[in-house]
């Protein structure tokens, strides 16, 4: 894929194409319907930069935002104070601040102040909004949108309370709107392929594997909930200069239903799917909303339906809820190729590393780890090292502790006791996105894959954030695919590989991290004979290539003693031996674990 | 003395509406994993259901028996008919699809019956007060005290001591061990439903004897509140969601009644910015839920 300023050629393309069916569609409005055409195309296009300003957050996060109407609210009264006429001002709100008052600005001017205020009641917003669970955020953007209506009734002095705010120069004309509209598609379509976008996406499809290839999620979804707050303010402002007088209650929960069934309708995942939701619904409102007052169709009058557009809205969001769960466009983003059907371009050219020349002697070292859950202890001192350049297995049976190790290993487990260290780092203190920048990758038992992301979106998520511009990104995540023999897949959606590919995306995924140690979590577990022994022949390959430590837990005996230069046996929270797989292999322990001994049952049945 | 003891029982009986709310709403998601926004319009059923009883002079015990019923009667055909076909949804879903049944019911309501509101004549013993030697107090906080106490006490009793209840609380733990176990799920996430409506049901008649009238939106503010309880508490958590309610409506109370006067109209900004507050002090809530189940 050719880059421009590390975002995708195809993307800039896509956007532009976008832009111009966007402009194509408002001016043949004008042309063809006058006046109400134009005020028509006018309100579309502000519905196209709300939207987008919405899609840029919960299109990429996954978390919807309630509270995005009320931001926009924010934006157009502190735009409409601004360029408000002196005269009107005075008459409208007698008991303005001084500071407020009078300042007759232009439209850009007004502009450049909402953003700075968009900003700041971003950075205000997010803060605790990022601290927030996936389920609670959302939540907490309908707190917001409730704190902020309440302070815009309440502050009667600046906004006339519920009173209706008038004498806002009508100062949005179509072509302010499209001008918007355009750098609101390219904002977002740029926003959503950049590292952010690709990082925040990764995060909503799975937020513990984003954790685990060092994507600081909290930071991520924070830097995109000021960048899409500020576009609300900024999408609220014209949409402010556009009505000229209004109230709080406009930028409330109606504003936000027509919005979010927009985005869903149309497909929350993509830019494209915002516009086309937009542009949809916004013509099923207007239509709704003439036949408001009563339809006469000839042969039978309808009555007059209060409220019909709501009732459209709703059952359009339930239809496609039930219908088409990704919305009408899906996943895909308009671009050249969806017209030229030559669909298939390039895969970018694998890239082959220099190797890194890691400090000899460089270990991973577990010591004196202890865990307990109430009284249960699941770990007891467990010490051992994985030295570079070997495979180290790690058994155990069933309840041994294995699970529990591996979280204490990456983080997501404090210990009780002991630490976990990596040259110098203490992995067992830092949180769960730093352990992949010390330099070790895993893998999951329960396969952890970014589902509706391809699968070169998945490698290079973790290739950027070894800190590799994205064309060197996409050469490494190549390059890797290609190792895993998943190359000529690259640009398919990794939720529909089958099991075993499943499985090497994730190793690819791993790798491209170029991490000193890789653990993986019982990669062969579900695999069948063939796919294990490929499994197998990637990873012997694998060790012989690079410099890497791999601490490998596995049930499937025959395949760990294969790959295994030193083992270590758990059992019921203990070491119970630790050799080359020869020694394991006779350790009487060990058998003992794992078959049992006749004197072992009979105590059993004894007690 | 009055007013600090009335105010408190304003506090107790607030909280208790959003409490009873919070646990409709907790004891859905803790099964299918719902927030479920319609649950607003569940009150606005109960609400009309027991203006029609009093219309067509219904004896007072049989129209509230009958508004209960009919919320939850609502709740279980939205769930047979808007929920039941979207059980393998994710939450964004599920929410999504009742904000979509919630503003459909809403305009149902505002051209079925009427966008203005109802009056609902209460027996007038009601209105008064009740004199506990010096002290006078509100007949309806005082009632609405008594019949959250008696709803929480029952809501336990059925969850500990039936074989549904029982099912019901394993379902929140862990609803694929539930099937698993040859229990019918579609019954249990019924009986949650009715549940649910009930609780709505109930609280709804709390709110209209507070209000005196009914109308398409009333459901709304309640069921706003009830949600930010039911978070405070820890989403899918039943003591966590009467803890929510309580504590949500004691902050709205004392700040109602300590505020000076110029901070009054905020005071919703002043009450939610304590819940975010709390959310960021414990993001999962108060009494977190047990299962982990969508992580």
């Amino acid at each position: 894929m050719r880059l421009w300023l590390n975002i995708p050629v195809t993307t800039w393309t896509g956007a532009a194409l976008m832009s111009a069916g966007v402009a194509v569609l408002a001016i043949g409005l004008k042309l063809a319907l006058g006046l109400n055409g134009e005020n028509l195309a006018t309100l579309v296009l502000l519905q196209i930069v709300a939207v987008l300003s919405l899609a840029i957050f919960s299109g990429n996060s996954g978390i919807i935002s309630f509270g995005h109407s009320a931001f926009m609210g924010i934006g157009a009264y502190a735009a409409g104070l601004l360029t408000m006429a002196a005269a009107a001002q005075k008459s409208a709100l007698p008991a303005l601040p001084g500071w407020l008052a009078g300042h007759e600005t232009g439209l850009l001017a007004a502009l450049a102040v909402t953003a700075v205020v968009g900003v700041v009641v971003g950075v205000i917003s997010g803060l605790p909004l990022a601290r927030l669970s996936t389920g609670s955020a959302a939540i907490g953007t309908l707190a917001f949108l409730i704190i902020i209506h309440v302070c815009l009734v309440g502050a009667r002095d600046i906004t006339r309370g519920s009173q209706t705010f008038y004498g806002v120069p009508r100062l949005t004309t179509l072509w302010v709107a499209l001008a918007a509209a355009i750098l609101m598609i390219f904002a977002a379509r740029l926003f959503r392929d950049s590292r952010l976008g690709l990082a925040l996406r990764a995060s909503r499809e799975n937020e513990v594997a984003a954790a685990a290839i060092g994507i600081d999620v909290r930071r991520a979804r924070f830097l995109a909930w000021v960048a899409s707050i500020t576009c609300a303010t900024l999408a609220g402002a014209l949409y402010g200069h556009f009505l000229g007088a209004f109230s709080p209650k406009d930028f409330y929960f109606d504003l936000i239903f027509t919005y979010i069934a927009m985005l869903i309708v149309g497909g929350l995942y993509s830019v494209s799917g915002a516009v086309a939701g937009v542009i949809m619904l916004a013509f099923v409102i207007q239509l709704l909303r003439e036949a408001e007052a009563g339809l006469d169709l000839g042969f039978i009058t309808l009555p007059q339906v209060f409220g019909l557009p709501q009732l459209g809205l709703g059952l359009a969001l339930l239809l496609t809820i039930w219908a088409r769960p990704l919305g009408l466009v899906g996943l895909a983003e308009l671009r050249p190729s969806t017209f030229t059907r030559s669909s298939d371009e390039a895969p970018p050219q694998p890239v082959t590393r220099p190797t890194m020349a890691r400090r000899a002697g460089e270990v991973l070292s577990v010591q004196d780890v202890t865990v307990r859950f109430g009284g249960l202890t699941a770990l007891d001192r467990i010490s051992f090292d994985v030295p570079l350049g070997q495979v180290t297995g790690l058994i155990g049976p069933n309840g041994a502790g294995k699970t529990t190790l591996i979280n204490v290993i990456c983080g997501q487990q404090r210990p009780t006791s002991g630490t976990v260290t990596l040259s110098g780092h203490t992995l067992s203190a830092l949180p769960a996105h730093r352990v992949a920048s010390v330099g070790l990758a895993r893998t999951f038992q329960n396969i952890r894959l970014f589902d509706r992301l391809t699968a070169l979106e998945n490698v290079v998520a973790a290739a950027e954030r070894a800190g590799h511009r994205r064309g060197v990104a996409e050469g490494i995540a190549m390059a890797e695919l290609d190792r895993m023999g998943l190359a000529p897949r690259w640009n398919e959606a990794a939720g529909a590989f089958a099991y075993g590919d499943r499985r090497r995306l994730e190793i690819a995924r791993a790798l491209a991290l170029s991490p000193a140690f890789l653990l993986l979590d019982e990669p062969a577990a579900g695999m069948n004979p063939a796919e294990t022994e490929r499994l197998v022949e990637a990873l012997e390959k694998l060790k012989a290539e690079r410099d890497l430590g791999i601490l490998v837990v596995e049930h499937d005996m025959r395949l760990i003693m294969r790959l295994s230069d030193r083992m270590v046996v758990l059992n019921k929270g203990q070491k119970i031996a630790e050799g080359t797989p020869d020694q394991v292999r006779t350790d009487p322990a060990v058998i003992e674990a794992y078959i049992g001994t006749r004197r072992h049952k009979h105590d059993q049945h004894g007690s | 003395m009055d007013i600090v003891l009335q105010q408190v029982l304003n506090a107790i009986s607030l909280g208790g509406i959003y409490a009873l709310l919070a646990l409709g709403l907790a004891v859905v998601f803790s099964i299918v994993g719902l927030i479920n926004f319609a649950h607003g319009e569940l009150m606005t059923v109960a609400g009309y259901a027991l203006f029609l009883g009093v219309l067509f002079a219904v004896p007072l015990p049989l129209a509230l028996a009958l508004a209960v019923a009919a919320a939850a009667g609502a709740a279980v055909l939205t769930e047979r008919l808007a929920f039941r076909p979207m059980r393998r949804a994710d939450a964004t879903a599920l929410l999504l699809t009742s904000f979509a049944v919630s503003a459909i019911l809403r305009v149902l309501f505002q051209n079925g019956i009427s966008a203005r509101p109802k009056p609902v004549p209460l027996p007038p013993a009601l209105s008064g007060t009740v004199d506990l030697g010096p002290v006078h107090l509100g007949a309806v906080p005082l009632a609405s005290i008594l019949v959250t106490l008696v709803s929480l006490i029952l809501l336990t009793l059925f969850l500990k001591r039936t074989t549904m209840g029982r099912a019901m609380r394993a379902a929140a733990e862990d609803f694929q061990v539930l099937r698993l176990m040859g229990i019918r799920a579609n019954r249990v996430v019924a009986v949650a439903f009715a549940l649910s409506g009930a609780l709505a049901g109930v609280s709804a008649l709390l709110w209209v004897a507070q209000r005196g009238s009914v109308d398409p939106l009333m459901g709304f503010i309640p069921v706003l509140k009830a949600f930010v309880a039911a978070v405070i508490g820890g989403l899918g958590s039943l003591p966590g969601a009467v803890a929510g309610g309580f504590v949500l409506g004691i902050t709205e109370v004392l700040f109602q009644a300590f505020l000076p006067e110029a901070a009054l109209p905020f005071r919703d900004a002043f009450v939610l910015s304590v819940v975010i507050a709390i959310l960021i002090w414990r993001p999962d809530g108060l009494i977190p839920a047990k299962s982990a189940r969508r992580s």
